[in-house]
């Protein structure tokens, strides 16, 4: 906007450059971790780039541990979670994705009527929401720990998703109302002069119209729910129910599992969702704004 | 004028009662996920409740006594001492980072602002748990990735202790949790950024503004409301980090990294299994967070810049 002058261009440089660093060095150490064996690891603790380079760790997880190959040839004990990688990715993925399909679901509904009709007690479930967002999950996980165990829902994915889809519904309703507000009530109006219930107006003429804001609330559920731990780690402790951050969080203080292994895991378990965010950078920015700003 | 009378589900609703129907559902998510356990916390939280309690299924009611117990245990205070500079520090580097590099990825003619501000949602991307134990990997005393950057080039020469020094951990874990919080205020500070328009810059330019009058004068004012809007929620945020501390350091070394959320998972879901006394001091987070939440609804709905 402004001429800069070589030397301003070049602290700008600098300055961009230690930037990216940042972001980077936790992405590349999980790299690197992931591609050398655990003795190439101890053997040169000052060695930034892997001795040699193996794909071992990968394969002893995708394998449910029966291909050991080199590195854990002589391994006698592998924790049975990380053999379980594909039921927790699948469990992970349930999850996520219902999750995603209900808030979207009950939060488009919500949204769509707080936005466009204004009585007190829609003001009111609005403002209910703002607050919703702010409650901790701990406080919530303790009650619901008694009280899925009391019903018999501890270890099921469906106490999983039906706490998940509670918990990030007001924020889906944060990230939705505004758009809906934006969309002109005479569009409507036309429907409804068409013949068009209330209903059916909003699913064939307002629906359409917010895709953009559904998939960028979309994603974002997505993201949260594929992230989350706490719910799932305190709900299921069953190793067939056990979500994939729930699998990670149980490799933590297991001496027998070392940093190859654990960054292994690890990079399989952000893969889905950093091809998510390079993908639909552009919808994640403008619900992260949406929900945010406006109420 | 003849009125067809149509089935119950042609017909069309009051405007009231389809606002009703249609949140439903909401309603429902809310007062059983939201609402119910709160209020269970609350009544969890003046009974006796421990594992034994759970089998039987009867609380024996005990006022105040895990409120007392947990205001005289000494570890709670740690905990929150340790939650309010975590927040501090958190928040803090988060606010000036985020109005610097959005002010970095604002420069479209820099080539480098552009792989900047294309990176810049990376670590949002990034599941917590994951987070925390890469960065357990680069803190690592022997083995670890940052020590290694360190050796070759040339700035250390023997291998630091960063997050298995009690009187450095806290500091180590709050740069993970920075690190994967700060895209989301980046992001709503650029897009304040772009929304100042343009003229006002060029009138400063014209009355001859330098560039530190132009961010004094026209950006920061303009700023001040979405920055706001970010110390609010990051500091709730904040106040509830559990991830980070699980995979780094449970609460270690010592209890130099024990923090709020901590300390109410391990008093309720490790032996001895004190679900009475978690959920007192599980509700007495929410207490600290509600009155945050109160400030931002203050905010929001009344425009007021802090």
């Amino acid at each position: 906007m402004f001429k800069t002058t070589p030397t301003a261009r070049l602290m700008l440089h600098i300055a961009n450059l230690m930037v990216i660093f940042f972001i980077l060095l936790p992405v590349v150490a999980v790299f690197i971790g992931s591609i050398q064996s655990e003795k190439a690891l101890q053997a040169d603790t000052r060695r930034v780039l892997p001795l040699e380079v193996t794909f071992d760790n990968f394969r002893v997880i995708l394998s449910k541990g029966e291909q050991k190959g080199r590195i854990f040839d002589q391994a006698t004990y592998l924790p049975d979670n990380i053999k379980n990688f594909y039921v927790a990715f699948a469990n992970s993925a349930i999850v996520a994705i219902s999750v995603t399909v209900l808030t979207l679901l009950f939060g488009s509904l919500s949204a769509y009527t707080l936005a466009r009709l204004r009585y007190r007690w829609t003001l009111f479930l609005l403002q209910a929401n703002i607050v919703a967002r702010f409650v901790p999950v701990i406080v919530l996980m303790i009650p619901l720990y008694v009280v899925m165990r009391s019903i018999g829902q501890l270890n099921s994915l469906t106490g999983v998703i039906i706490a998940e889809t509670g918990f990030l519904l007001p924020y889906a309703i944060l990230i939705l109302a505004p758009y809906f507000d934006t969309i002109p009530g005479e569009l409507e109006e036309a429907a409804r002069i068409d013949g068009c219930t209330r209903f059916t107006a909003f699913v064939r003429i307002v629906l359409p119209l917010a895709t953009p804001a559904l998939a960028a609330c979309g994603v974002i559920m997505f993201i949260i729910s594929w992230h989350e731990l706490l719910i799932p780690l305190i709900l299921n402790a069953r190793p067939n129910f056990m979500t994939l951050p729930v699998v990670i969080a149980s490799l933590v203080g297991d001496v027998h599992v070392f940093f190859n292994l654990m960054m292994a895991i690890c990079l399989l378990a952000l893969a889905p969702t950093v091809i998510l965010v390079a993908l639909l950078q552009k919808y994640i920015v403008e619900g992260l704004s949406a929900g945010a700003v406006k109420g | 004028m003849n009125r067809v009378r149509l089935p119950w589900f042609r017909r069309e609703m009051s405007a009231g009662r389809f606002a009703l129907v249609m949140n439903l559902p909401t309603l429902l998510c809310l007062g059983l996920v939201l609402a119910y356990p709160v209020g269970y916390a609350a009544y969890l939280s003046v009974h006796r409740v421990g594992l034994a309690q759970l089998r039987r299924g009867e609380f024996a009611f005990t006022g105040w006594e895990n409120y007392g117990r947990v205001l005289e245990d000494p570890l709670f205070w740690v905990a929150i001492k340790n939650t309010l500079i975590f927040t501090v520090i958190t928040v803090g580097s988060e606010i000036v980072l985020a109005v610097a590099i959005a002010l970095l990825i604002n420069q479209a003619a820099i080539r480098t602002s552009r792989i900047t501000r294309f990176l810049i949602l990376l670590p949002y991307a990034i599941p917590p748990i994951c987070n925390g134990l890469i960065w357990s990997f680069l803190y690592s005393f022997q083995f670890g990735f940052l020590n290694r950057i360190l050796f070759s080039l040339g700035l250390i020469s023997d291998p630091v202790n960063w997050a298995g020094n009690p009187d450095t951990a806290l500091y180590a874990v709050t740069v993970p949790y920075i690190w994967r919080t700060l895209p989301f205020a980046i992001i709503l500070v650029h897009a304040a950024l772009q929304g100042i328009p343009r003229e006002l810059y060029e009138q400063a330019a014209i009355d001859g503004a330098n560039a530190w009058h132009r961010f004094t004068k026209i950006t920061w004012p303009m700023l001040q409301q979405i920055i706001a809007i970010i110390l609010i929620l990051r500091t709730a945020f904040a106040f509830a980090v559990f991830e980070e501390i699980l995979a780094i350091t449970q609460g270690g070394p010592g209890d130099a990294t024990w923090v709020a959320a901590w300390y109410s998972y391990k008093i309720t879901f490790a032996p001895p299994n004190n679900f009475g006394m978690g959920s007192a001091s599980a509700f007495i987070l929410t207490l600290m967070v509600a009155a945050i939440a109160l400030v931002y609804m203050r905010l929001i709905y009344r425009r007021v810049t802090l």
